[in-house]
């Protein structure tokens, strides 16, 4: 019984060493963003300004700090979606990631640690960790991640809480419905449930596409972690409509479904980093642009057949 | 976390959205704890008296109830109510239904056993002596044991009461409308998590702490006054 007393005590005092630790990490990254937070605004001209000369000797001379953490781990950890055809999708055969965003992520690698995008992939100088729609901002906040590239809107609110490069790509939120539910147009949709995914801005485009349209239709949303859960909702008709970003909604797409015309709030996807990592974002950011002013961004874009 | 704590910005951003979204959401979770609570005292009450009963097949019956729902999780069991009952019964599942019978069948085969457990400690000789004043067995159990079972079960009973109370939050998985469905959905939302989190569980404790106080005054109260005295008025 004695022992068994002490054996508990440890048990339990482990438990809370291991929760005290966990909080106290916690604590001091989201304690960094906030600080973060707060001065963004009134000094994001001058913390801007100041890495942007560190981050444009790259490679030459001096590096951001933050970018050198990253050479300095050899490697750079970056969140995809491992869901979403032509974008990021994990090879079932193989496990090896594919899409647009892992290109981009190989891009970003060779231009952080001086070598071309197939280097760094040859070299797997890129760690890539599934996110969802919910997981990516927090991921990115303790640390977990340097970089999202997952099929991340850019919003105003959203900037605020990280930073955004410029965009890469342009999509818009599609409808998809069963093909047996006799929902044929976007005026169908009336107190119909439309299930989008947590953390995403399907809701308020809805909402805004449907108001400049004239339209009187006022369905429910009911929000979801992740889209199988969505997929599993629609087979089961709890939701009468699956509606996320056209890229994501392809993936699910089969011969029992089948995706509205309408497109609607047109989004633009940015490559997103931590609030405070100005200088990793300064890089990638020169990155994106470069590739968009060289034509290489279009042409990854038709490799991957996207519109 | 302190300066996130501190964060004025999010909290008002956290007071636009407590009306819209925080109070029917609280609404919601209170109105399915409450109705899955009575759910689940009717089941315990029916169930934990055919396990104490004399024929064999009430007592099978009881235990197959008790032991699939006690050793499955609740939420598998929402999960299936949620992604399989539509094909089964041809329709939508409305939420509170959902999270009524979800809670309510999971915490009935608690109290059952709560109930199993509190009605075996009541000496037998309570039970042959109603059966001598000529009560039947349904008025022995209504007038003799159940209230001293009450008593003995107190303590365990809010127990199941509290855990009802949060476990109404694995709603949330399922886009339930619930007080944690709207916190997180916020949360997720804006990125605010303190601000998301922290009030969600205030107004979960909200719910709970004054159900444990009351239960802990009544189980105080029970104790103060004396067994013999009790035995005498019910008799």
């Amino acid at each position: 019984m004695k022992r068994f007393k002490t054996s508990t005590f440890l048990m339990a005092a482990a438990m809370t060493a291991a929760v005290a630790l966990t909080g106290c990490a916690g604590s001091s990254d989201s304690g960094n963003t906030k600080a973060a937070d707060t001065t963004a605004a009134a000094e994001a001209d001058t913390t801007a300004d100041t890495t942007a000369d560190s981050s444009s000797d790259t490679g030459s001379g001096e590096t951001a700090a933050d970018v050198q953490k990253i050479i300095d781990s050899g490697i750079l950890k970056v969140g995809t979606k491992i869901d979403v055809p032509k974008f990021g999708l994990q090879n079932t055969g193989t496990g090896e990631m594919e899409g647009l965003e892992i290109d981009l992520a190989y891009e970003i690698a060779g231009k952080i640690f001086d070598c071309t995008a197939a280097e760094a992939k040859e070299k797997k100088l890129v760690s890539f960790q599934g996110v969802t729609a919910k997981t990516r901002g927090p991921l990115l906040d303790n640390g977990e991640v340097d970089l999202v590239i997952a099929t991340y809107t850019i919003t105003p609110e959203r900037k605020e809480t990280w930073n955004f490069s410029t965009p890469y790509y342009t999509d818009a939120v599609g409808l998809m419905v069963l093909k047996d539910s006799g929902i044929t147009a976007i005026e169908d949709l009336d107190g119909k449930i439309i299930g989008v995914s947590q953390g995403s801005t399907t809701k308020e485009g809805f909402k805004a596409y449907v108001a400049e349209k004239g339209l009187n239709v006022n369905p429910d949303f009911e929000e979801f972690d992740g889209y199988p859960s969505l997929a599993a909702a629609l087979a089961a008709k709890n939701i009468d409509v699956f509606s996320v970003d056209r890229a994501i909604l392809a993936g699910y797409n089969d011969d029992t479904t089948m995706i509205l015309e309408d497109r609607f709030a047109e989004q633009e996807y940015g490559v997103a980093s931590k609030l405070d990592n100005k200088g990793l974002a300064e890089l990638v950011d020169g990155v994106v642009t470069d590739l968009i002013n060289s034509g290489t961004m279009d042409t990854m874009l038709k490799d991957w057949g996207i519109e | 976390m302190i300066k996130d704590l501190l964060n004025v910005k999010r909290w008002e951003a956290f007071l636009d959205v407590l009306p819209t979204q925080y109070i029917p959401g609280f609404i919601m979770t209170l109105k399915v704890a409450l109705a899955g609570l009575l759910l689940a005292l009717v089941l315990g009450i029916i169930f934990g008296m055919f396990s104490s009963s004399k024929l064999n097949i009430f007592k099978f019956i009881s235990r197959v109830y008790v032991e699939f729902f006690q050793n499955t999780p609740l939420v598998v069991q929402v999960f299936f109510y949620y992604a399989c009952l539509p094909y089964l019964i041809g329709g939508r599942v409305p939420k509170f239904t959902l999270g009524v019978i979800g809670v309510g069948i999971y915490h009935g085969a608690y109290i059952s056993e709560v109930i199993r457990t509190g009605i075996e400690a009541v000496p037998v000789g309570q039970f042959d002596a109603a059966y001598s004043q000529g009560f039947s067995y349904l008025q022995t159990m209504r007038y003799i044991i159940l209230p001293q079972t009450m008593k003995m079960i107190l303590p365990p009973l809010t127990n199941q009461a509290l855990n009802l109370v949060k476990n109404t939050s694995v709603l949330a998985m399922v886009a339930g409308m619930d007080l944690m469905y709207y916190a997180d959905s916020w949360g997720s939302d804006r990125g605010f998590f303190v601000q998301a989190y922290l009030p969600c569980a205030l107004l979960y404790f909200l719910i709970c702490f004054p159900l444990a106080r009351l239960a802990r005054y009544l189980e105080i109260r029970a104790k103060r006054t004396p067994v013999p005295k009790n035995k005498k008025e019910v008799a």
